[in-house]
């Protein structure tokens, strides 16, 4: 209890609290311009935490995190285009609400959707932490070197698996961000791994110079040969708040949504989108109306938001517990817990307890302040969809200089992550995903420092499988493996429509 | 929920009227295009297009230049392995019993080439699965009559270079006007370039321009580059005002 007290008390600082508004508000703004996600906005700002405290960069990239979800709902229900590709799913019901007349209705359900959906996982997590706090201390001496090697092994196979149609292409694009993190001189043995002699190579590739390449530039260069895009002209009237009134009537389909969002979330590579794939499929299936789903069934919106904005508190659990980030936007936060010194992974429950407690009551405030923004100023927050796509290009590019040059003052970051940002966009244009290449750096990462650090205690390869946890995450691993080849295998056919 | 429509007024106005079909939405009107039609599965929908094959196989080059250059850029030459290869994985994997002692895995692991080794170990073999899948997408589109030219992607990719074009130079721009103009002239021409003309787009990207300014470098005090050819030409005072500030 004494940890929550320090938590809460950390929170209430005028800098977190300044950082929180920044970042919900900011993030909400962000999420309601399609074209720009979450992603661009942490990449750009993470350079910009390093000369934050550690609470305030950590609450600002949260902020940001959490509430970009609420704001690509917007134009996803009034303009049948998603916000963020989550929001996706938002469209098939939110957009044909809008076209019976019922805007209003959508955004208020989406809304208390979405807060249910962020509040439930939050506490589900707050509540694990109290009650089980004492016990979660001895994770510590549960999980070695070879269990954390082990269970980012098993975030990087279920990162794979979870492409379902472009598994291929996943492991490729795992396996290069692997390899770039590998780039550099080993320091144990002092030996030069693909530096081709190339000075600037010594260090390695910086992990923030990778990402703000290949996520914002890469965007910025897409919008800047895109064309602008025409939205409609939606005005927006009446109240917001009876969406909360009318989400319980659909509470089932919001308790089974918000708990697949929490289990999708910490499960390591999978996220938002097999969440929302498993909820509204399970809204549609208990439906005594399935019919109307695609067609303005609000508790396919239901599913859909709540299960999407569960995800963010639940992403943060492996990422906090183990030190392995799931998904691209927890692995970005990394850089931050990195540069504050603070090591994310099982010793963070005997050490910084209290840092867990602010991070968690930190995101439920970011659900409030977000929730009280939107019911009073959505229909201003509604206008950002007509910022138009090129002109937001060309600042997002402009963005990226400052985000990489700070850094290390140099230019041949900028450089490389002008490079980067190139590869980032031609990827896009083929529609190859982009968040494989981060995991496979975050990830690879680790696998390879934990795997040296633990080297010692591997004698034979049963060393590396032979305690309770690696060993569980080892039969994990081939489970997956298993069902996967399987599934595969069933679905032969070849389809290349 | 029950769904109320209002059918009566509808058949009888002679004029298009809005449909509406729950009251709290009575105020709402939005011009909207005919919905798209999606199934649940375009979450995970992806098509190969055109462009995909060539960067395919570019990947794949990719990844056999990275092979072929494993043993010799990765301390390859510089590993410790036991002299009986064979019957030592043979026992690590416990397929025979052998005598003496066995030399720990660990000590192999440790060694700088291990990690490319398992880099290359995902990376090849996914290039050639995913040149496979791109080469049978590649004919199956032959065979239909299906866009296959590269020039219309190829043009895209070369026209993003332009930006890129733009971004390198306004990073070499920096240290000799200084980031404040330099992002005031990128903020201006390069929307100009967009066209986003006239006095307006102007005016709302140099306050935009001016606001990344005073954000990033004034408020936060973000480093950027010191010595500035610009800011060294004014006087002394001046120049310091603006590597402080600016």
């Amino acid at each position: 209890m004494e940890a929550l007290w320090t938590g809460i008390d950390n929170i209430f600082q005028p800098g977190v609290l300044v950082a929180m508004l920044i970042g919900s508000v900011g993030g909400l703004a962000i999420g309601a311009v399609p074209g720009i996600g979450p992603a661009i906005a942490i990449a750009i700002l993470l350079p910009a935490t390093v000369f934050l405290d550690d609470l305030v960069s950590l609450v600002l990239l949260l902020g940001v995190y959490g509430s970009s979800m609420y704001g690509g709902a917007i134009p996803a229900i009034l303009i049948n285009t998603p916000g963020t590709p989550v929001n996706a799913l938002t469209t098939y019901d939110g957009y044909a609400m809008t076209r019976r007349g019922q805007a209003a209705r959508a955004l208020a359900l989406a809304y208390s959707a979405s807060f249910f959906g962020g509040c439930f996982s939050i506490l589900i997590a707050l509540g694990a932490l109290m009650a089980f706090g004492p016990y979660l201390r001895d994770l510590g001496a549960l999980f070695g070197q070879r269990d954390i090697f082990m269970a980012a092994a098993l975030g990087g196979v279920l990162l794979i698996a979870a492409h379902r149609r472009t598994m291929g292409i996943a492991a490729l694009l795992f396996g290069f961000g692997f390899l770039i993190a590998m780039i550099g001189r080993q320091t144990l043995k002092q030996v030069d791994r693909y530096t081709f002699g190339i000075e600037y190579l010594y260090p390695g590739f910086n992990l923030i110079v990778v990402i703000v390449g290949t996520f914002a530039i890469s965007q910025a260069l897409f919008l800047l040969t895109g064309k602008d895009d025409d939205p409609p002209r939606a005005r927006l009237s009446g109240t917001l708040l009876a969406g909360f009134v009318e989400l319980a009537r659909h509470r089932v389909v919001a308790l089974i949504s918000a708990g697949y969002g929490t289990i999708m979330g910490i499960i390591p590579g999978v996220g938002e989108f097999v969440a929302q794939f498993f909820s509204y499929s399970t809204a549609r299936a208990i439906s005594k109306e399935p019919a109307r789903f695609g067609h303005g069934a609000p508790e396919g919106l239901v599913a859909s938001e709540t299960a999407n904005n569960a995800v963010p508190a639940a992403a943060m659990i492996p990422l906090l517990a183990l030190g392995v980030p799931g998904e691209a936007l927890t692995a970005m936060m990394m850089v931050v817990f990195f540069d504050a010194g603070i090591k994310p992974g099982p010793d963070i429950f005997e050490n910084n307890p209290d840092f867990l407690f602010s991070l968690f009551i930190a995101l439920l405030l970011v659900n409030l302040i977000v929730v009280a923004t939107l019911l009073t100023t959505s229909k201003y927050i509604a206008r950002m969809i007509y910022i138009p796509n090129r002109l937001l290009g060309a600042f997002i590019l402009m963005l990226s200089f400052v985000g990489v040059f700070s850094i290390r003052n140099s230019f041949t970051d900028c450089m490389f992550a002008a490079g980067f940002g190139y590869l980032g966009y031609i990827l896009r244009r083929l529609d190859w995903p982009l968040v494989p290449i981060v995991l496979g750096l975050v990830l690879g990462s680790i696998m390879i420092e934990k795997l040296t650090a633990g080297a010692g205690q591997i004698k034979t390869i049963a060393d590396l499988v032979n305690r309770p946890v690696s060993g569980t995450l080892f039969v994990a691993i081939l489970v997956v493996i298993a069902v996967t080849l399987v599934s595969t295998l069933r679905q032969r056919r070849f389809d290349p429509t | 929920m029950q769904v109320r429509v209002d059918t009566d007024s509808m058949r009888t106005s002679a004029a298009p009227r809005p449909f509406r079909a729950d009251p709290r939405a009575r105020a709402f009107a939005a011009d909207v295009p005919p919905d798209r039609k999606f199934k649940i599965e375009d979450l995970m929908a992806f098509k190969r297009g055109r462009g995909d094959l060539v960067f395919s196989a570019l990947a794949l080059m990719v990844a056999l230049f990275f092979l072929m250059t494993f043993f010799t850029e990765t301390g390859w030459d510089k590993r410790k392995l036991p002299g009986d290869g064979w019957t030592y994985w043979a026992r690590q994997f416990g397929l025979i019993d052998g005598e003496g002692r066995l030399a720990r895995l660990g000590r192999i692991l440790k060694q700088g080439w291990v990690a490319p080794m398992i880099c290359l170990a995902i990376l090849v073999p996914a290039a050639v699965l995913n040149l496979r899948d791109s080469w049978r997408v590649h004919r199956w589109r032959v065979r239909f009559r299906q866009p296959t030219s590269l020039r219309y992607e190829g043009e895209m990719w070369l026209r993003a270079l332009e930006f890129v074009g733009w971004f390198i130079a306004y990073t070499l721009l920096v240290p000799v006007l200084g980031y404040l103009v330099s992002t005031l002239l990128l903020g201006t021409l390069l929307p100009w370039r967009l066209d986003y003309r006239g006095p307006r787009w102007m005016g709302i990207c140099l306050a935009a321009s001016f606001t990344i300014v005073l954000v990033f470098r004034t408020g936060l005090q973000i480093r950027t580059p010191v010595n500035i050819w610009l800011y060294d030409q004014l006087p002394q005072q001046a120049a310091a005002f603006m590597k402080t500030w600016f």
